[in-house]
Order: structure tokens, then sequence, then C-alpha cells
């Protein structure tokens, strides 16, 4: 048969989908918005005996905001609800931004974060976003629910840290916390409908004026995306000023480990990795309400 | 106010309507009862002998019908330059050589689609892999081999233009610039994918639905593939999704889509996917041009040697007319005392190049555009100023080649300066250390309307109009000009109307079916509003005299009397109050003719016009951008461009035609490139072939007409559609220039090449460009 051939399951409760995981293994495979998944199998690079979709299931669909628990996205949501939900526009407009340069408005309205994750692309847009707030993946699998930080999801390109029988149903963010500030910055070729050839999540969290913390993710300069931790440390505790932050893209696109492809050189890349973890601290920073000294050192 | 009631207005295309509701209906729509689904074998190797091909396994498998290699069909070489057999290098699958990846070595019809392509894997072809050439170095090598036996090293076509004293114009050069351009294969990107759908009568004719520009190119080439007499081969051109150049031949699936409806006696559809089409569909020609020029210390060119080699792939395709134009487009614009040009189309074994948009112009332009530029700067003037200098002026000649008709250049680089405000914008210059800064440049453009040579050796009029005149006050206009998106079926239209004094809902239209509709060249080369044009307006002529008779007759008139069509009637001069209405004049002239309908018939073939052209368009266009020096993130932020088009018979139409012509030359100038690595394209998608978006597009756009009036046009007219692609990345690197002081001559200018602030950088070659 084709690979184009394959059945197709829409159960209406959780526990239905789960079972036919149990029953069909890695041969099963869930089908959120299918803009990566349907093209994919399409070109032949996928094969799948059974695709299941979550759309019938309700709950999987929500996404709602809790002071206590935070933001909770369920597998299902498009992308596009997500942008648009008032809840994330309000407390965490740094992903309805990352997920507004994703893509089009046509693969938006079908794709979902689960599915951006999902896909263990190490270019994905939102997820540098998700490591940067501390997201964490609810997973559910025949022995039941487990939570995994987001940023511990990614072993290498199209790889993540999940069984065979295992798969995402929601994705939680923690209540934004006080005096911090998050930026999302992308570099594509063109204004839309495009992969990012270097993208970065940052996070700064303020304590009297001065960084108390910085969370900085690097996608599409390595299998997964990384942590730029020499970065982090480099920050932590300081008074921000041009050359430090300057100094933490060097150190940031000293350690991201690029390859040259079609879309941009690893020497391009990696230049631009030190480009944009600058930007991205100097919004976030702003965003956390620290006065970045200026030093006239804003040269990367 | 226009003494003009259905041409120079904004007349909404004639087919919006059906375009816009989707009920419109292109060649992969049409399903019909048993139809077979075809598919493709290509070569995975770029330069091989075929050591043996085995097809039994395919041929037993269930659901496939029928199964062709290059033994089934017979040996005839085809391709567009007819005149001159010795160009005509394909066959429709190869026989016993493959000279690139994606070549054609069999084909599949089977009952639906995912069998053929099954069955396509079952075919086992055995290569004997031969020293492959990936660019025009490695083709021109001392001892490379040949990927063509009877061609005599691997240059398949050379192309010489040599006027005035070019020694003596050097000698007198103040300056003389010397450089090196170097374009990329760009793809047509037309939305809709080759595709066609073969009939057969069960008596050896064909009957063909095709995605094409030319439906009487495919219509003799096919025949002759496939021993059929011309006119036992049907062409019909349903809606079309765009060409630009990329459906002018006869191609692979054409042939084989025939063959298989004549042996299966089943209708039979190819349909490309949109990676066959990036990884094996033509492109725009890659090429390096050398280009010297000297000028005075005032700015006058005293001369020009140019040379140019095209990297043309495996095929020559429409190759030999791009190194025929690119020589020719190096000697537009300005005048040159003294003129050299050498062209060379060299096969390598890379995808074949074809026609594209703008056809050797964007490639001669941007050099010869860019060098305006450098010596503009190199020697002081004002980039507008040196131009003005220079300018064509009409009635130039090119000697032995072409001769100018209409030619506003000049007022057309004026009005381009006074739209944008050039000299002003001009003054602004980027703040020293500044990130983002912002640039303006200037390009300018000539086309052609039309070409005169007769590469297809066709011996039928160039273009041709057949009119019926009904009672009814309705006027039917056939035509087999193929109107493939760019509007030509509402301008043809509006042409009638204008001519017989009627609306453009009067005037229904038949088009592009080679059994029904009078001969027609095609769309290509901008042709189709002049020489089509030309030719409605010859049939009308003739209809009008027959009304006129019948007019004259019914209302008793002095034969000295002058009539004319005029809102739905025939009428003596300026009185209205002395006329019959259209229908009735049509009715009386079929009354007096025994009922014979009437019906006339018009033609327009090019003569004493040089070798080129009737009548070339030119203009001019200013550009700013913006750049962010960190990134080389390049912003075209606006446009404006001043058209010398003679008379625009439909405004929005020419409008039109600009802004999408900016988003072309835009995604030339920053973003696009068919990226091959050992002869592979590697960004076959339109996700890594990286097309402008809508959100790319410059805030603001303004374009212009100059108000020339072309007497070679109907009502007019030159050409609209090509011109305007090639001076927007000629000015986007000016204005990049302009901004960060680096200039580029290898385009794309891409990101990473924007933020080279080192001139070095300019210098880059990269790998796998083909040139």
């Amino acid at each position: 048969m084709s690979p184009s051939h394959f059945d197709y399951a829409s159960p209406a409760t959780l526990p239905e989908a789960i079972a036919l995981f149990a029953e069909y293994g890695a041969r099963a495979r869930i089908l959120a918005g299918g803009t990566d998944l349907l093209a994919r199998i399409e070109r032949g690079q996928i094969a799948a005996d059974l695709l299941v979709s979550l759309q019938r299931i309700e709950a999987l669909r929500a996404i709602s905001f809790d002071s206590g628990e935070g933001l909770s996205i369920g597998a299902a949501a498009r992308l596009a609800e997500v942008a648009e939900h008032t809840d994330v526009r309000v407390h965490y407009p740094v992903l309805a931004e990352a997920i507004s340069l994703m893509a089009t408005p046509q693969i938006r309205n079908m794709g979902t974060i689960a599915g951006n994750i999902g896909n263990g692309s190490p270019c994905a847009d939102s997820v540098p976003v998700l490591i940067a707030v501390s997201a964490t993946a609810e997973i559910v699998g025949p022995g039941g629910v487990r939570r995994a930080a987001v940023g511990d999801l990614f072993r290498g390109p199209g790889l993540l840290a999940l069984d065979p029988n295992e798969f995402l149903v929601r994705v939680h963010l923690p209540p934004p916390p006080a005096n911090t500030g998050f930026a999302f910055k992308k570099l594509p070729a063109r204004t839309a409908v495009d992969v990012a050839a270097v993208n970065v999540g940052a996070m700064v969290a303020a304590d009297q004026g001065r960084c108390k913390e910085v969370r900085l993710i690097l996608g599409a300069v390595g299998p997964t995306p990384l942590r730029a931790a020499r970065s982090e440390a480099l920050l932590a505790g300081r008074v921000l000023d041009d050359t430090l932050i300057s100094e933490a893209g060097v150190l940031a696109a000293e350690d991201a480990r690029p390859i040259s492809d079609v879309r941009a050189s690893a020497a391009h890349r990696r230049a631009m990795v030190a480009v944009l973890v600058r930007r991205a601290l100097l919004a976030a920073a702003e965003q956390a309400g620290i006065r970045v000294q200026s030093n006239g050192g804003s040269s990367s | 106010m226009s003494k003009h009631t259905a041409i120079g207005i904004d007349a909404p295309r004639t087919d919006a309507w059906a375009k816009v509701t989707g009920s419109a209906r292109y060649t992969d729509d049409f399903s019909l009862p048993g139809m077979l689904h075809g598919a493709l074998k290509r070569s995975p190797v770029a330069h091989a002998l075929i050591k043996s091909i085995d097809v039994s396994r395919a041929r037993a498998m269930p659901g496939v019908k029928c199964v062709l290699t290059g033994a089934d069909l017979l040996a005839v070489r085809y391709g567009n330059w007819r005149l001159f057999p010795a160009t005509q290098d394909e066959v429709a699958l190869a026989r016993d050589k493959v000279r690139f990846i994606g070549d054609e070595v069999a084909a599949v019809a089977a009952i639906d689609r995912d069998t053929a392509i099954e069955a396509l894997e079952a075919i086992i072809v055995e290569y004997e892999p031969l020293p492959a050439l990936f660019d025009v170095d490695a083709a021109l090598a001392e001892g490379a081999p040949r990927i063509h036996e009877p061609t005599k090293g691997n240059v398949s076509v050379t192309r010489k233009i040599e006027y005035g004293d070019l020694a003596a114009g050097f000698a007198r050069a103040d300056y003389v610039c010397d450089d090196e351009f170097q374009m990329q294969p760009v793809s047509h990107a037309y939305l809709e994918p080759c595709s066609v759908l073969a009939e057969s009568d069960g008596q050896g004719r064909v009957t063909l639905h095709a995605s094409t520009q030319a439906p009487y190119i495919i219509q003799c080439l096919l025949a002759s593939a496939l021993g059929l007499r011309e006119n036992e081969v049907r062409v019909i051109k349903p809606f079309v999704g765009g060409g630009f150049g990329g459906k002018m031949e006869l191609r692979v699936w054409d042939v084989c889509a025939a063959e298989m409806a004549r042996r299966t006696g089943k209708p039979v559809k190819f349909t490309l996917s949109r990676a066959e089409e990036l990884g094996a569909g033509r492109r725009r020609h890659p090429m390096r041009l050398r280009s010297r020029v000297g000028f005075t210390r005032d700015g006058l060119i005293t001369a020009k040697d140019f040379t140019v080699h095209l990297a043309g792939g495996a095929y020559n395709s429409m190759g030999p007319t791009a190194t025929f134009l690119v020589g020719n487009f190096g000697a537009m614009l300005y005048r040159y005392p003294a003129y050299r040009y050498a062209g060379f189309h060299v096969y390598t074994n890379q995808t074949p190049a074809g026609a594209m948009r703008g056809f050797g112009a964007p490639q001669a332009l941007f050099a010869a555009e860019s060098q305006m530029n450098q010596a503009a700067a190199e020697l002081g003037i004002d980039p507008i100023d040196i131009r003005l200098k220079n300018a064509m002026r009409p009635g130039d000649v090119i000697p032995d080649v072409a001769t100018v008709s209409t030619c506003h250049f000049v007022d057309a680089l004026e009005k381009v300066a006074q739209m944008s405000d050039w000299r002003k914008r001009r003054e602004v210059r980027p703040e020293p250390g500044a990130t983002v800064v912002r640039g303006v440049g200037v390009g300018c453009f000539s086309f052609i309307s039309g070409g005169n040579f007769n590469w297809f050796n066709t011996r039928q009029p160039y273009s041709s109009a057949e009119v019926h005149a009904h009672d009814d006050g309705t006027v039917r206009l056939l035509t087999m000009a193929s109107d493939i998106g760019q509007g030509s079926d509402t301008v043809l239209q509006q042409i009638l109307a204008e001519a017989l004094g009627l609306r453009l809902e009067d005037v229904s239209l038949v088009a592009s079916d080679t059994a029904v509709t009078p001969s027609d060249l095609g769309t290509w080369g901008s042709r189709v509003t002049l020489m089509a044009g030309n030719a409605v307006v010859d049939a009308a002529e003739k209809i009008k005299a027959q009304v006129f008779s019948a007019a004259a007759l019914h209302l008793d008139l002095n034969i000295i009397h002058e009539l004319e069509c005029k809102d739905g009637r025939v009428q003596v001069k300026g009185k209205p109050e002395r006329s019959i209405s259209f229908g009735e004049a049509v009715a009386m002239a079929q009354r007096y003719d025994r009922g014979v309908p009437l019906v006339a018939r018009g033609s327009y073939t090019p003569r004493g016009k040089g070798i080129v052209t009737p009548t070339f368009s030119f203009g001019a266009q200013v550009v700013e951008v913006e750049i962010d020096r960190e990134t080389g993130r390049t912003k075209l932020d606006r446009v404006w461009t001043a058209h010398d088009c003679g008379v625009p018979l439909n405004p929005m139409s020419v409008e039109g035609q600009v802004a999408g012509s900016v988003q072309m030359g835009l995604g030339y100038a920053l973003t696009e490139e068919l990226v091959t690595e050992g002869g592979r394209t590697v960004n076959a998608s339109f996700l890594d072939y990286k097309m402008p978006t809508s959100l790319d597009m410059p805030s603001f756009m303004e374009s212009a007409t100059i108000g020339s009036y072309e007497p070679l046009g109907p009502f007019g007219a030159k050409e609209s559609g090509e011109g305007p692609v090639s001076p927007t990345a000629p000015a986007i690197a000016e204005a990049i220039y302009h901004a960060s002081g680096v200039r580029h001559r290898v385009l794309p200018i891409t990101q990473e090449r924007a933020r080279g602030v080192t001139p070095g950088a300019s210098e880059e070659r990269k790998a796998g460009c083909g040139a």
C-alpha cells in the first residue's frame, strides 16, 4: 500500500485515545493540526497505520487561566486560538507574539502548540518561549499522567523523550512571576511563511533593579533547542549594562552548535545568535523594569 | 475626456468572477470516465549512460495500464527553435543517456496516482555514471565530456553583435568599469503546476487539454514527436494559473499523455507536483556576465564590451532566445557608440533553464544598471542625471538588430524623479553607526513588445483574429492568444469593443483551441496586446467595411459620408440621428449576402521592423530600502515606477503588472534562488524557496504611465508586463549601496551577503549557483 493510506480515529474521550495508543504503539500518530504530519506522510517521510485526532475531546481544546495554576493550553487548541485568547494575551503576550510570527494564518488556524512541541523540530517557534517561561507538558500513557518540563522533552531532531504509547495532552505555563520580562526574537528570510534560521527566547527576572535570573533558549542552532547556560550564569545577580549584555550574546554564539544548510550558513547563524540574544535580553530586561546602562558597548 | 469608451478604462477582468468564486476550471480539475493517472520516473543521477531499463515488474502490476520508455517512442528530437533543427535536442524519455537529476526515463499510466507512483518504484534502471558538469567552468574545461554528442564542446549556441569602434571608444574613456556579475536560477513559481489531459479519438488523433502558454507550439511539436500531421493534434487551453515563460514548450508529459491515450484508448492525465516543478522544472538562466563600459568624465558612454555565459542546463530549451536577447538588452536604454557582445549558451548537468518573464533583461540590465550607478558614483554625477545624458531617443538604431520606435525614456526618468522626490531623498544620509539605515536607488528597463524573429519557423500569421458579428448586436472573438492570467482576454475584448463601438459585455470570446481558433504563436515576449491586438483591429476593420456598406444603403447616404461605429450604432460620423443599430447593420449585411454569416479574419505579422521587436517599452523605477546592518535583513519599503508602455488599454491591468513585477524583482534581488548541490535542487519546496509574500511587499507603491502613443500598436499600446520585472533588483542593489556603501554584484543579496560590511563580501561566489 502507498504510505498515504492510513486509518483514522477520532475518540470522544481521553481513555479511548489512551487505549488506541496502547494498542497501536509506534504505529499510531497523534493528528493535531496535521500541518506537519500530513505533509510528511504525503512526502513519504513518515508512515502510520492510524492517525488519532484529539479534536472531539472537548477538554483538550480548552485554554484556561487560574491565578494559582497559571495558564493551561489543551493539546487540541489551535495556534490561532491560543494567540487570540485573552488570558494568553494578558498573561503571556510573548507566546501570542511568537505564534503570530509562525507560518500563515491558514496553518495557525489548524496547527497546535502540542504539535509544535511534538514535531521535535529544533526551530519550533513556540518552544524557546515555553522553555523561557518554564512551561511543563502534561503527558498521558498507559501508566497514567506525568508532567515534564518542556525543556527536558527534546532529544534530537524529531526525537522526543516520550514512550511510543504516550502523548501530550496539555501544556502548563506557571503564573507569570512579578518583575519578570520575556522576549522572543526570530530571524526568518522573509516576513511570513518561514522557518527561523535562528530564534531566541529570553526571560529576565529583576530584583531591585539588578538582574536576578535569566533563561535564554536558542532555537535552530543545534539538534534541539539549547540553553545558553554560560550567558545565563554571566548575568545572574548582576547590574546590566550594554557591554555585559553583548558579552552574553557572544557567549551564547560560542555555545551554539549550528549547521550550514539551505536556510543559512553556520557562521551566519552563530553571528545572528549574538545579535538576537542581545536584542532579546534588552527587550526582556526592559519589561522586567531594569534600566540597562548604556556604555557605548552596544555592538557585538 | 478620452474619446474612447472601452479602452483606457479600468476594466475588471472578464474572468475575475470565475476565478474568485473557484468556478474557473484548470486542467487538473478535469476528470473523464476511465481516466488514467500518469507519473514520471526521473533520473537520480546527473550524467550517466543508461545500460538497461527493466519495466517488466511495473507492467505486470495490477492497475498499471501503460508503461513507456524512450524505446517506445519515435526517435524524434524536438525543441522550440524549429528554424534551426540542430538546436532541437530533446526527446520525451531518455534513450541512451540522462543529463540531469530529474531527466525523465520512463512514464507510467495507472488507474490512480498511488498505483502509478508505486509502479515507478518497480522500474529498474541501470546507469553507468559519467563525470557530471555542474557549472560553466567545468563544462568549458579542456577535456570535459560532451553532454550532447553532436555538439563540439559544450557550447550549444553562440551569438555575437558588434558595431562601432570599440578600441577607439575605450581609448577616449576617462573612466572604465569592468565587472563580473553573477545571477542565480529562480523559478517561475506559477501557482498551477504543469498539467495535461490527453484523449484519443480511436483513429489516431489526439486532443490535449494543457496548461500552456502556447497551444500552437505544442500542437506542431507534438505532431512531429508522434509522427502525426499537425491538424491531427488538437490542443485546448483551459484556465491557466500562470506561466511566466515556463509553459511555452512541448514537454515530456504532453508526449507521454498523448501516446498513452493512443495506446490505451483511455484519457490520461499528468499533473506535476511542486517538488517536481521546483526540482526539475524550467527556471531563469543562471548567468555570468562580464561587462566593461567606458565613460567620459562628463558621464557619456564611449563603449561597451559585454560577454555572457549562460548556464543552460542539460538541454537548449529556450536558451537560444536567451542568448540572443541578453545581447540585445545589453545594448538598450543608452546610446552605446560602440558595442560588442559575445554570448555563449553552455550545456551543464543541471536542470535546464528556459524562458522566464523579462527573458534576458533581468540579467543584462542588472549588470548595465549597476554599472550606470557605479559610474555615477565614481564620476560624481547623480544616477538619474547620468542616465539622462545617455538615454536612447526615438529612432535610435542598434545596427543590424533593432530600431527604436517610440521612446519616452527621458520622460520616464524625469517623471520618476519627480514622483519619488528623488533629489531630496537621495540627500538623506544614514547616521554613522546606526544599525538600521535607509537608502534609495534607481534602476531602469526596456522590453520588447513581441518578437519578430521567426525561430519557430511558422508558416502562418504571427497572430490572427476571427470576428463573428451577430444580428443581435453581439460579436464573438475567436483567438488563439492565450490568457494565462495576465488579462489578455479582457484586453482583446476591450480592443474589439472599442473598434466596433460596442460595450465590453457585447463581446464574447472563444480562445485557445487549435481546432477552432485562428493561428497565434502564444503568450511570450509580451507579444499578445500588440500582435493579437493588431489582428483584432484588422478583423474589426473588415467587419466595419461591411456594416458601413449596409448602413450606407439603408440610410441612403451619399458616398462621401464618413461612417463610424459608436455606442452600439453605425452612424454618419458625429450624427447619431442618422444611424442604425449595429445589430441591424449586421442583419442588413447578411441579407445582402443571401444569409452568409458576417465573419471577418484579421492577422498581424511584423515585417520590416528588424529582427527583435516592432517596438520597445521603456521605464524607470526608484526604490527605498531599509537595512538592518546587523542581521542583513533588507526591507523594500517604497517603489515608484514610471512606465512608457504606450497607451494603457486597461490601466488597472498595467498597474497590476507593475506590482507583480515588483514582487518578482524583489525575490530576484533578495531571497529567491534554486540552490543545487551536486545537481540536486535542495530547496524544492515553497518553505525553502523564498518567494516574497504579501507581507514582504513595499508599504507604498506608485506607478505612472507616460502618456505616450505607439503608432505600431493597437490604439497606441505597447508592452507592459515584462519590462518592469528588471529594474527592481539593480535599484535595490543601489539603495543598499546608498545606505551601507557596499556594492553587490551577485544575486540574491541574501541577509548573509547584505550583512557583509566589508567590500570583499560582494565578491563572494556561492557554490552550486551553476553559472
